[in-house]
């Protein structure tokens, strides 16, 4: 009869105090399929981005490791570091291209949204590219908020501890993103 | 969302909240095969450091003082002689107050330089 999994925290004792690295694989492979797909959100479907980013992530959260107190989840602890990693990114990538051009990025990007978001659609899988096209327009704490509250599936209290700010500031970011969100899929809004 | 702070939508038409709720459930469903991710961020972790194991430290020290013992037992003349001859050597060289005290504050620096390296390393 096989023995049940080893628990997240014996995972992590074993990684601390033996410098267990097969027990951080395991905790790789566990958690690798959520931390990616969370950064293929944030960075708006770029996946080989997103792959650099979850690597970071990992290498990050080893040599950590020692500091990780269980006061969330490990899971949520992970989000928090993956969230850092692609805000310093998505900084460092504006820094960059604020050389090249002038005016604001998310207006721009807004306005391109808006004008793709035409009712001759087809509904299902449309509205989702749309959404993603919508998404990746928002500003960063807005789409970091919204991916981590509905597609991570956290808490406010929890998606405010991942992102570092009051939970007050998270609940701002969602609804102005859900605003923008409406505004720029209003195509897709049913007739009244 | 986290159904125990954000209900369900009140209103039947709030599409957009629908939107990012199937968003969000089809996002959570879908598995991202690893093809190899686990044994890139292995390969890119920093090189092992050493760790000395617990009893190794006793285990030197063990077996210095037994080599030490050994050595006393089988040239039992040897220590004495060594111990006679720097005796003589130090009463035939008269030393001043000034040279004691530096020949002192030297061996109590080196002393003080190596268990401060030893603390660091362990």
């Amino acid at each position: 009869m096989a023995s049940p999994p080893d628990s997240d925290a014996a995972l992590i004792a074993r990684a601390v105090v033996q410098d267990d690295r097969h027990a951080f694989a395991e905790l790789v492979r566990r958690h690798q399929s959520s931390v990616r797909a969370c950064l293929r959100k944030l960075t708006a479907g770029n996946h080989a981005l997103a792959d650099d980013l979850a690597q970071e992530t990992f290498v990050l959260a080893w040599r950590h490791l020692k500091s990780f107190r269980q006061e969330a989840r490990f899971s949520t602890w992970l989000y928090r570091i993956a969230t850092n990693c692609w805000l310093a990114d998505a900084r460092k990538r504006k820094e960059e291209l604020l050389g090249d051009a002038g005016g604001d990025g998310d207006d721009e990007a807004m306005a391109a949204a808006l004008g793709e978001a035409t009712p001759d659609h087809a509904r299902g899988s449309a509205l989702r590219m749309d959404l993603e096209r919508a998404m990746a327009a928002l500003s960063e704490g807005e789409r970091a908020a919204i991916v981590q509250c509905y597609h991570n599936d956290l808490s406010h209290e929890e998606a405010a501890y991942v992102l570092g700010m009051p939970i007050g500031t998270v609940k701002t970011h969602i609804l102005r993103g859900k605003q923008k969100l409406k505004l720029a899929l209003a195509a897709w809004a049913p007739q009244a | 969302m986290n159904t125990h702070t954000t209900p369900e939508p009140r209103e039947p038409d709030d599409w957009l909240e629908q939107a990012l709720r199937n968003d969000a459930r089809e996002h959570r469903d879908g598995y991202v095969d690893d093809a190899g991710f686990t044994a890139r961020v292995m390969a890119a972790l920093p090189a092992a450091v050493e760790v000395l194991p617990r009893w190794r430290r006793p285990a030197v020290a063990a077996i210095w003082a037994a080599a030490a013992a050994g050595m006393a037992l089988a040239l039992p003349g040897v220590a004495l002689d060594v111990g006679r001859e720097a005796f003589r050597l130090l009463a035939a060289h008269p030393l001043s107050l000034p040279q004691v005290g530096l020949t002192l504050a030297v061996l109590g620096l080196g002393t003080w330089v190596a268990a401060a390296w030893t603390l660091q390393r362990d």
